[in-house]
């Protein structure tokens, strides 16, 4: 809330309050005296940027960051003090000389201020489905990202953390998915009015965040909204005590949640006994793989300082955040270090205003390697891990085989990167109700990733590699600019803002990498690359690669709002992205309209007593997406194969693509319509949206003759595909005393995403699917499929019916007869549709209490109506491959009938299959503030405890069923996937 | 930052160079016009790649991908192949039609552009463009062979949507002769350095042999005179001969060798990745034997001989070991290889001439693919180049060719010819009189598998001595297929998992994707 405040004060958003205020000249009238207010919340602390007329005239001001003024005024003059989000006050002066106001917040937030687009709303004339989460109530714990604050927090926002690395980030899924070769695939992340991602900012550093659902909200960001939008606002210096420095810090512990139960030692033995396995496989130790790679009691840490400083006319902000991340696996950590800086400065009577902020982030990470985690999945348990004579066990004969200890310890790979960001903006506010500003930033980031594997590693002991280098950096240059100006005004009951900006972006990649190998020794690694001779044989790669693309934008958007009960907004934005070069409309048009209506604000209303508030609204937006690759519209020859010509050889130069003059954007077409509703003085608020979205054009390697074609695919707009869904929010506030305070949130939404068609007026006859997801090696085919009239999503398989008495699948063919394991062909023809890996269903209950001192809360969620291919099942459960280890469950009869036959080869099919539904008590929190502490110079110290990932109930035999959802081929459980977490965390807070 | 360009699309392309911004200057002919000798390789054999060679060797009765502990499975494509149950949705009909036509379109390309002076050539204008010609034949013949009714095209600038009509199996075959007889005489006559790995006019005389040679397969006619004319151009250029050891053709660095016609080249390091590499040794090998060759990497262990194929060969032809990978695996320092799945585990690795079957098999099952040398060290792509036509087969198609035409002391002479190399031990062996070469096959056809064991009759096979010398002398060169079909028995005899499933599978089904982005094309029959 007080930052909110805060930005009406100084940043982009004051449409009002700059009406409301007239220059400070205030009018003698009578006999007038000087008066000094000081405005204050009920808790005392200071309110700036509150409006303060004289009532009857135009004069006013408005309150500085202390809460603070002071004017001129007659004894017989009454004060109108009004701020957004509280009740209007009304203070007759009388003859006090200093008058000390406490403003109380309204029943409902309806007068929250709103993030929107390039610029805020009061929530009351909000027409888009926007969701806001304050830095209170995000998710606790050592989070990876930004992201993950959101967690279960937002109806329709699907954001998880599939994998338990470290240095994975969190995944964002926003009312589906939207693309099938668009180059935004993952939510627009817009910092401060930045572009950026979720690493950007320290999560500690982020006071709230703003998520534009809907496609009219989202169609002001063109071509990159299309898959919905946050936008964080930073923490910015504030509040009564803005000279002070707070603290926070954690310290967390995690474990593994699950484990896959893998034969013992003891169980290769008892096979050996049984003669189920060859003696030779008892290797004479017992070790468990999983236990070998794992650390015992790894610690995280998030340690956040921020000085806050200044006046109401200069203050600053500068943090510091160290975050060390400690992975459950043995070398595997993620190591970030984030300085920021934010300084405001107002002059010209405070209508110029300067913001200028720096950002260095830096990260020192060791990644894992999967591949690790996969051989302490097959690792023999009899053998041991060293050999007697201090070296690590290895069979180098034995197939994609190798001791993962020892490649956790003759690999070194740490990988280093940074980000720096400048950013500054001007705003200039020459009259009342004009606002012109330009922010430019400039942001630098890159990468250095090292990697040796020694002698001792299997790549020499098996590959007689004699130790293997690669050096890989990058560098990226993102630059910004957005010039914008906007005019409000009010007259009578009307209200109306307008907005027209102009923006431009740009991103230049450059990257190179070196491998090697050969090297005459270990002692320097990739510190002397050169020593490998690989490289002077032409075995080993050397690489360089440079991108730019840039996208160019004018935008333009009017609200009108009549008697606040008719609400109206219509935007534009045209873009022009360089993927288009050479297309025939390389520049596109994004429109959208909202109109909203206030129902309790009609006459027929007044006299009811539930609703406090009622709006429906309606939204229609377009958003794009321009293709990843660029370059497409146009033929190209690119340097390729070589031949042998006259002895030498030589490298060809050929048309790399079919170019396609008429590619265009991927565009959303997006239907919104919610109804907002207040009940009973604020005890139950919320929001119903339905929405319907039809992206058109999508961009698809479209298969076309061959001849004539050179190539038998050419990127094309051709499909649609569809998305719809309903989201409900529902909060409830069951107890709200001085002393007790309950809030309960429900959310709740659907979403089913289709393929409504592959083709368009050009690209007729096509088949109408295509294949995607991958199985890996082994079984090597694909997992799924998508279909004009289907859902995103599907896996595509043999389907299990039974299994015969000898231990061979039945399948079932197409046509639904069952067949024995032999007649059955296998073929594209025999698979169908096996389970669909994009719930239908998402719910979250969250619920906070505070009491006394005392805070406590719980984050619960869950996915339901949808199936996860459970790939270390389907990998590990087939008795027949007896060189790797096995699960347990491979030796349990398939439904009660028989053991898979040892001559069934691997194979994609149903039976590994499983439902995902699951309920996650996601995030517990409990803290304590010492808040009337008597020490000068603390102030409100904060100790919590909390868990994250805490419980989960699912009848999903894997690991966790909550499993990377994005792309096209969601709901793979892959073998290798880094386990999910359970972390416990302790957390102390205070100001200084 | 007011310094931006702030209207303009950046149009900087780091990666490709765009075709409207190019002028080629005359150092950049090589590189273009080379262009279509790459589609070779990767149609006929790529990096594991579904494509000529391997359909060809799968489909037949030499080899086989059974099923591994380590894999190949694979979705089952293999054991389709094996079994002639394949689909028009198979990599192999999508492969080969996709590289036979970017090779064809390729040629268009270059053609349209030497036609209209886009590429700066000066001399020598007319026998490139005849090269390319020829080129572009050799592509179409590959496509008569496995599809036989496809479009031909020979125009690149075509309107926007044409979709070209589709020629029956005996217009391409006219079309592909005519094409050849017109444009072979302007190739360069010579057999160097400038033509290896290029069509010079003995390869073209070579292509068009092994045209007439199928013409009863492609038209219902057949041409024996012809081929054996053709067959005659290469003879008597007097630049070719026979290796005096087979394996010197096969070798890791064969390149210039006499025997070779026609040559796709290959490099360890050269054409090393994606698509462009050939990895036979990674195909067929155990991982175990990766410490016999001290390779850089595990091979993958699939690829063998099919037992009743290994039983045709007389132990006296030094074929039989030279190139089937046999017996006891060592290490390259000699110690006894063992074992490391299943029921080999810890055991020695030895290859058997045994098989279960398509569908199961251990390490050991199966005498592994070794007539091209296996070089110790090599990486993941061979160096040894493929020869497409050499030699030694332009004498066994006239003997064929003779054979058929009633000459079957021409025949037996050529045969003996060839064979005298792999009989040296026992030469009275390699001599092959007319009466042998009228003789009937010693193939033991018929299923030979863990679930079925059957024989089945050779007497119905028309010069079936002729076959199965075929088989010894060019096993694993990815022809079989066409063989056992110009021999009349691809679809009608068993072997191992294999049993006749429909005449119609002498063609491969058009791929899908084809049929429906050309509504003109019609299915071949049966599919």
């Amino acid at each position: 809330m007080k930052k909110l405040r805060l930005n009406l004060c100084c940043g982009l958003a004051s449409l009002w309050l700059i009406l409301l205020i007239s220059p400070m000249s205030l009018f003698a009238q009578n006999a007038e005296i000087k008066i000094k207010v000081a405005v204050k919340e009920a808790d005392g602390q200071p309110l700036p940027g509150v409006s303060v007329k004289i009532k009857g005239t135009n004069q006013g001001t408005q309150t500085d960051l202390e809460g603070k003024f002071s004017l001129n005024a007659s004894p017989s003059a009454t004060l109108v003090f009004s701020i957004v989000g509280f009740v209007t006050k009304e203070e007759p002066i009388g003859n006090k000389v200093s008058i000390s106001v406490i403003m109380t917040p309204n029943n409902a937030s309806l007068s929250e201020v709103v993030v929107i687009g390039y610029g805020a709303q009061r929530k009351a004339d909000v027409t888009s489905a926007v969701s806001t989460v304050k830095s209170e109530n995000f998710v606790t714990g050592p989070v990876t990202d930004a992201g993950t604050l959101l967690k279960g927090k937002v109806a329709g926002l699907s954001i998880s953390n599939p994998s338990g690395d470290p240095n994975a980030q969190s995944q964002i899924l926003l009312r589906g998915t939207n693309t099938i070769n668009g180059a935004n695939t993952g939510v627009l992340v817009i910092i401060d009015g930045v572009p950026g991602d979720l690493l950007t900012v320290a999560p500690e550093d982020i006071a709230e965040m703003s998520v534009l659902k809907d496609g009219s909200s989202a169609a002001i960001y063109g071509v990159r909204g299309s898959n919905g939008v946050i936008i964080i606002t930073t923490k910015r210096a504030k509040g009564d005590k803005i000279n002070r420095i707070d603290y926070s810090g954690s310290e967390s512990v995690s474990q593994l949640t699950r484990t896959p139960k893998l034969l013992t030692a003891d169980d290769y033995r008892a096979q050996i006994a049984a003669g189920l396995r060859d003696p030779s496989y008892d290797k004479g130790s017992s070790t468990d793989w999983i236990k070998a790679i794992s650390k015992d009691f790894p610690v995280s840490s998030v340690h956040n300082l921020s000085f806050t400083g200044g006046n109401d006319q200069t203050n600053y902000l500068a943090s510091a955040n160290y975050r060390f991340l400690n992975g459950i696996f043995q070398q595997s950590n993620h190591g970030q270090f984030t300085g920021r800086v934010d300084i405001n400065h107002t002059t010209l009577g405070g209508k110029l205003k300067f913001n200028l902020g720096i950002l260095q982030t830096n990260f020192n990470d060791i990644p894992f390697a999967p591949y690790d985690y996969r051989q302490a999945l097959i690792m023999n348990p009899t053998a041991p891990v060293k050999m007697p004579d201090g070296s690590y066990y290895q069979e180098p004969t034995n197939f994609q085989y190798q001791n993962p200890v020892s490649d956790l310890y003759n690999t070194d790979q740490p990988q280093t990167s940074f980000r720096s960001k400048y950013n500054a903006t001007v705003t200039l506010l020459p009259v009342s109700g004009l606002r012109i500003a330009a922010t430019g930033s400039y942001t630098k980031s890159g990468y250095q990733n090292l990697y040796y594997a020694n002698s001792q590693n299997i790549s020499t002991l098996r590959d007689n590699q004699n130790g293997v280098a690669n050096i890989s950096t990058g560098q990226t240059v993102e630059r910004f600019l957005n010039i914008s100006a906007e005019y409000s005004k009010a007259f009578g009951d009307h209200r109306f803002t307008v907005l027209g900006g102009y923006e431009y972006q740009d991103y230049d990649y450059f990257n190179s990498g070196i491998t090697n190998h050969n090297f005459p020794t270990d002692q320097f690694g990739y510190n002397q690359i050169q020593l490998g001779t690989a490289q002077k044989d032409g075995q080993d790669f050397i690489i360089s690669g440079r991108t730019q693309t840039n996208l160019i934008s004018y935008f333009a958007r009017g609200t009108y709002n009549y008697k606040e009960k008719y609400l109206l907004l219509a935007s534009l934005r045209i873009d022009g992205a360089s993927q288009l070069y050479g297309a025939s409309e390389p520049y596109g048009k994004f429109p959208s309209v909202q109109a909203g209506w206030r129902i309790t604000k009609e006459s027929f209303m007044q006299n009811q007593h539930i609703f406090d508030d009622l709006k429906l609204r309606a939204g229609y937006g377009v958003t794009g997406n321009q293709p990843a690759a660029g370059f497409l519209a146009v033929g190209l020859l690119g340097y390729g194969n070589y031949i042998l010509y006259n002895g030498q050889w030589i490298q060809t130069l050929s048309p790399s693509q079919n170019a396609n003059p008429s590619l265009r954007w991927e565009e959303k077409h997006e239907t919104d319509i919610g109804l907002d509703y207040s009940i009973l003085k604020g005890f139950i608020t919320g929001s119903v949206d339905y929405y319907d979205r039809k992206i058109k054009g999508l961009l698809y390697s479209y298969n076309v003759p061959s001849p004539p074609n050179l190539y038998p695919t050419t990127m094309a707009n051709v499909g649609t595909m569809e998305n719809k869904g309903v989201e409900v929010t529902l909060n409830i506030t069951p107890i709200k005393n001085k002393n007790f305070n309950w809030t309960s949130t429900f959310t709740f939404s659907t979403n089913t995403n289709k393929l409504v068609s592959l083709s368009n007026d050009l690209y007729q006859a096509t088949v109408p699917y295509f294949t995607t997801g991958y199985t890996g090696d082994p079984i090597q085919t694909f997992t799924s499929i998508v279909q004009v009239g289907h859902n995103i999503g599907d896996f595509y398989g043999y389907k299990v019916t039974g299994v015969s008495k000898d231990g061979y699948w039945i399948y079932q063919e197409p046509d639904g007869t069952s067949v024995p394991y032999d007649k059955f062909g296998h073929s594209f023809n025999d698979k169908q549709i096996i389970g669909n890996g994009l719930p239908k269903y998402y719910g979250g209950w969250n619920n906070s209490i505070a009491y006394k001192n005392w805070d406590f809360s719980v984050t619960m969620r869950g996915a339901f109506d949808y199936q996860v291919i459970n790939f270390q099942r389907m990998y590990y459960e087939n008795p027949g491959i007896i060189n790797y280890n096995r699960l347990k469950s491979a030796y349990d009869p398939v439904f009660g009938t028989a053991v898979l036959n040892k001559n069934v080869p691997l194979e994609y099919n149903s039976y590994y299959v499983e439902n995902g539904d699951f309920w996650k008590v996601d995030n517990i929190n409990l803290g304590y503030t010492f808040r009337n502490l008597k020490a000068k110079y603390i102030h409100n110290p904060r100790v919590a405890f909390s868990m994250l990932n805490a419980f989960v109930i699912t009848g999903y035999k894997g690991i966790d069923p909550e499993v990377d959802r994005s792309g096209l081929a969601p709901g793979i459980d892959q073998r290798d996937t880094y386990p999910t977490l359970r972390t416990y965390t302790i957390s102390l807070s205070a100001s200084f | 930052m007011l310094a931006y360009s702030c209207t303009k699309l950046n149009d900087n392309d780091y990666a490709t160079i765009v075709s409207s911004q190019f002028s080629p200057t005359s150092k950049d002919v090589a590189a273009l016009v080379g262009v279509p000798y790459t589609n070779w390789r990767t149609l006929e054999l790529g990096r594991s790649a579904n494509a000529v060679w391997r359909t060809n060797e799968i489909s037949a009765d030499e080899t086989v991908i059974p099923a591994r502990p380590n894999g190949w499975v694979d979705g089952g494509i293999y054991r389709r192949v094996h079994e002639h149950k394949w689909t028009a949705d198979e990599d192999n009909s999508y492969q080969i039609w996709t590289n036979a036509y970017a090779g064809i379109t390729n040629c268009n390309r270059l053609l349209y552009q030497l036609d209209n002076n886009l590429i700066p050539v000066t001399s020598g204008k007319d026998q490139l463009e005849a090269e390319l010609k020829v080129l572009r034949a050799s592509f179409y013949y590959a496509l008569c062979d496995f599809f036989g009714n496809v479009p031909i095209i020979t125009k690149f600038d075509v309107e926007a949507g044409y979709l070209p009509p589709q020629n029956t199996r005996k217009e391409v075959y006219t079309f592909i002769v005519s094409e050849l007889t017109a444009n072979v005489p302007l190739l360069s006559k010579l057999n160097d350095g400038t033509t290896y790995g290029r069509f010079n006019q003995w390869a073209g005389y070579a292509l068009l042999a092994k045209v007439y040679l199928n013409a009863e397969v492609y038209t219902g006619t057949a041409d024996w005179a012809d081929c054996i004319k053709a067959c005659d151009q290469v003879i008597n250029s007097g630049l070719y001969g026979l290796e005096a050891v087979q394996s010197t053709v096969f070798s890791t660095n064969n390149a210039g060798s006499k025997e070779i016609v026609f040559a796709i080249p290959f490099d360890n390091v050269y054409t090393s990745d994606g698509s462009t590499a050939w990895t036979l040794h990674m195909e067929t090998l155990q991982p175990e034997n990766q410490a016999t060759y001290n390779f850089q990497n595990s091979p993958w262990g699939g690829i063998c001989a099919l037992p009743q194929f290994i039983n045709t060969f007389d132990p006296d032809d030094a074929r039989l070991k030279a190139n089937w990978v046999q017996g006891q695996q060592y290490t390259a320092s000699g110690a006894v290889l063992l074992g490391t799945m299943d029921k080999y585990n810890g055991k020695p690795l030895a290859y058997i001439n045994e098989l279960p079957g398509v569908d199961s098999s251990q390490e050991v099952h199966g005498y592994r693919l070794g007539k091209y040398e296996i070089q110790v060290g090599e990486l993941v792509g061979m160096s040894n180049d493929f020869p497409l036509l050499r030699y030694g087969d332009v004498l066994m198609m006239k003997a064929e060719a003779a054979l058929r035409s009633g000459d079957a002391g021409t025949a037996a002479t050529l045969v003996t010819q060839v064979r005298q190399r792999s009989f040296m031990n026992n030469p009275a062996k390699a001599t092959v009189t007319a009466a042998q070469i009228q003789g009937p096959s010693v193939y033991d056809y018929g299923l030979r598998n863990h679930l079925a064991t059957t024989h089945e009759s050779v007497s119905d096979i028309q010069y079936g001595r002729m076959l199965d010398e075929l088989g010894w002398e060019f096993a694993q060169e990815g022809r079989r297929r066409q063989d056992l079909i110009r021999f009349g028995i691809f679809t009608k005899k068993s072997w191992l998992s294999h049993s006749p499933n429909g005449d119609y599978r002498t063609l491969l089904p058009i791929p899908t994707s084809a049929l429906h982005t050309n509504g003109n094309l019609k299915q071949n029959p049966g599919y």
